[in-house]
């Protein structure tokens, strides 16, 4: 069963993150070194551009869902974590698609990415990792509020 | 896709048992090793169990705990048992009505366990008669553990006494936000539900505590309305946190988070710790370590080795990791590390290493004993936890290696999977066995998959080895691993591939 938006953010929460958020520079120009490649919410930026490309299974880590975005300065590899998490929150990106993307760039071994924390595409956000960068698909349902917690159908677990 | 990073954080709970028990051993209650072969009566008595994983609810993936204990009689029927579970919408304490189980001659079987709610399914696959591997596999839901025999001897409270070092992983939900989080440290229990000398260590997506005392509040208890006398059941809190717990044995319990802790969860056991004051001495010789849990980016697995010289220097450091894909070995550079024990003496300690075009590698950890820890990363925003071991200084062959495992991994590929299963290995390095294999999904269950690879010795054999699999049916695919020996009876498993993050082990059978 797929359910409608769940980490979907509003509007006023994304205003609030992207007040946190620093300058609407599309990537970050200093990078951190090659072991830590962990994310750093000081160094915050907004990428936005058109989708070139978006695929759920890069071949290049990290592993999941990438998109290429065309910014302003030139194409991004933005890094999406776990597709299902997006599908299972009625969540899709395709070329073409506008986007707004708060994250922050890394270095890993094949070059930099972007790293999404929150994705914004038309008027729908999606929380893609928490402000210490770890990816909000582990928690999934348990990151609900508890009214909409209990609404859910238990677990299959059980 | 990856589904989720903290599918690699049971590694310790997984391993201990072994390290405790394996080649063979007796088990705690005195049970002797069974024959190279085993059968339905193999599996006979109170078995304790703990295990992760993922479930699907409301359509998405959600990380779940449980641990609970099932009484199996020998001939293929589980007549009662309890467990706890910590899923997606709630914690519940359930009834075991009944099941079924299978145990063929090599170990491998299945396992199913009802209760009011319905039935779930395993796999196994026993190291000896009192311990093994397990994993869920029905179709919306995947999780990987061990279990191991119960003595009910230690159902009481002042049988839970000494010092004990743990291990607990999980997901931290505050508000709508999740943070993976490992907790380490150790605690004194008294014998009579109270707990002193208590200190922690968390690491909530690279936030990290710092050495800590308990939160008040702190106890353990052996359950009063005889689910304690009857299943070894209790309750806890520990470093602030709810637990249910079930007693193996007085030197391990099984924790999952409950009560208030919901709706974060974690999982994870706590080994009983030799009682001694310890310092910079007691960590002295050769360690081979497995860890796994989540990064920034997602799944992160590493292996490795180390030596430490009693005197809070590190040396021969070799190390596998798997961030995502992205695989950093060591040494890339030049290595130096050190460690430092705690001043307290309570078995605590820091250990880092800096390989100069690696970075530096920092963890905390707590000794058991000078022969094994618990491990937590504690860099880079990495939250992965498990265990190191003292390793043999003895040249490992493929001759020595011979004989007949379980084995397991799991992880994320294109989704969550765990498999379980048994293979031979030949003296020149081929193998062959079976395997069940838990893809996450309706229709992605395989069961008795043949399994055929091979086991490359490199150097001494202590460092770096190269293991393939092939399954050869549905869902037929290559695995390759890197391999770290602890000694000829346990094997560290880090997959080597760039599309998936896996952790596993190999443990010899009798």
């Amino acid at each position: 069963m797929s359910l409608k938006g769940p980490r979907v953010i509003g509007i006023a929460a994304l205003a609030m993150a992207l007040l946190l958020a620093t300058a609407s520079a599309q990537q970050s120009s200093t990078l951190v070194s090659p072991r830590a490649a962990a994310y750093d919410a000081t160094r915050e930026t907004i990428c936005q551009g058109t989708i070139l490309s978006y695929t759920e299974d890069s071949l290049l880590p990290p592993i999941g869902a990438h998109a290429t975005v065309q910014t302003s300065s030139g194409a991004v590899d933005v890094h999406l974590g776990p597709a299902l998490y997006l599908r299972a929150n009625d969540f899709s990106l395709s070329q073409g698609d506008f986007v707004r993307i708060i994250g922050a760039t890394i270095s890993v071994q094949n070059g930099e990415i972007f790293m999404a924390r929150i994705v914004q595409r038309g008027q729908r956000f999606i929380v893609i990792r928490s402000l210490r960068g770890s990816l909000q698909a582990i928690g999934a349902v348990r990151a609900l509020p508890e009214a909409r917690r209990a609404e859910t159908t238990r677990g299959s677990a059980r | 896709m990856s589904v989720q990073g903290k599918r690699l954080g049971l590694v310790f709970s997984v391993l201990l048992v072994f390290v405790a028990g394996c080649g063979g051993g007796s088990g705690s209650n005195g049970t002797p090793p069974p024959a190279a072969k085993f059968s339905n009566t193999s599996l006979a008595g109170q078995y304790a169990f703990s295990m992760s994983g993922s479930e699907l609810c409301a359509g998405l993936t959600s990380f779940f705990t449980r641990a609970g204990t099932f009484t199996a009689d020998g001939n293929g029927n589980v007549t009662t048992g309890l467990e706890d579970i910590n899923v997606c919408n709630g914690v519940a304490t359930l009834r075991f009505t009944g099941g079924r189980y299978s145990i063929g001659p090599n170990g491998r079987g299945t396992l199913s366990l009802v209760n009011g709610a319905g039935t779930t399914n395993y796999s196994i696959t026993l190291t000896t008669a009192t311990q093994g591997l397990i994993a869920q596999t029905d179709a919306d839901t995947t999780a990987s553990g061990s279990i191991q025999r119960q003595n009910p001897a230690a159902f009481s409270n002042p049988a839970i006494a000494g010092g004990y070092v743990f291990d607990f992983s999980g997901v931290e939900v505050s508000g709508t936000t999740v943070n993976a989080t490992s907790f380490v440290g150790r605690f004194n229990a008294d014998g009579s539900g109270n707990i002193s000398g208590a200190v922690f260590d968390s690491n909530s997506a690279g936030t990290l505590s710092g050495q800590k005392p308990f939160p008040a509040g702190a106890f353990y208890r052996v359950d009063t309305n005889g689910d304690g006398s009857t299943f070894g059941r209790g309750t806890a809190n520990i470093a602030g946190q709810e637990y249910a717990f079930y007693v193996v044995d007085a030197t391990r319990l099984k924790f999952t988070a409950t009560g208030t802790s919901f709706p974060s969860a974690f999982v994870g056991d706590a080994i009983a710790q030799q009682n001694i004051a310890f310092n910079n001495t007691s960590l002295d010789g050769s360690f081979a370590f497995l860890i796994g849990g989540s990064s920034s980016t997602g799944s992160i697995a590493t292996a490795g080795r180390f030596t430490a010289d009693g005197a809070g220097k590190i040396t021969n450091v070799v190390i596998d990791e798997n961030n995502s894909g992205s695989l950093t070995l060591l040494p890339n550079g030049t290595v130096t590390g050190s460690y430092a024990m705690d001043s307290n003496q309570l078995g605590g300690g820091t250990l880092t290493w800096t390989d100069t075009k690696s970075g530096t590698f920092s963890f905390i950890f707590y000794l058991i004993s000078p022969t094994q820890a618990v491990l937590q990363e504690t860099d880079s925003k990495i939250v992965s936890d498990g265990t190191f071991l003292a390793q043999t200084t003895t040249p490992i062959s493929s001759a020595a290696l011979a004989g007949d495992y379980t084995l397991s991994w799991s992880g994320v590929g294109n989704d969550a999977e765990d498999f379980v299963g048994q293979l031979s290995l030949a003296a020149a390095g081929n193998l062959a066995g079976k395997i069940d294999v838990n893809e996450f999904g309706t229709g992605k269950q395989f069961f008795n998959v043949p399994l055929s690879g091979t086991f490359t010795v490199s150097g001494d054999g202590t460092q770096a080895n190269t293991v393939i699999f092939n399954l050869q049916s549905t869902p037929a695919d290559t695995f390759h691993f890197t391999a770290y020996v602890v000694n000829q009876d346990t094997i560290f498993l880090v997959g080597a591939d760039s599309n998936r993050v896996l952790i596993g082990t190999m443990i010899r059978q009798p």
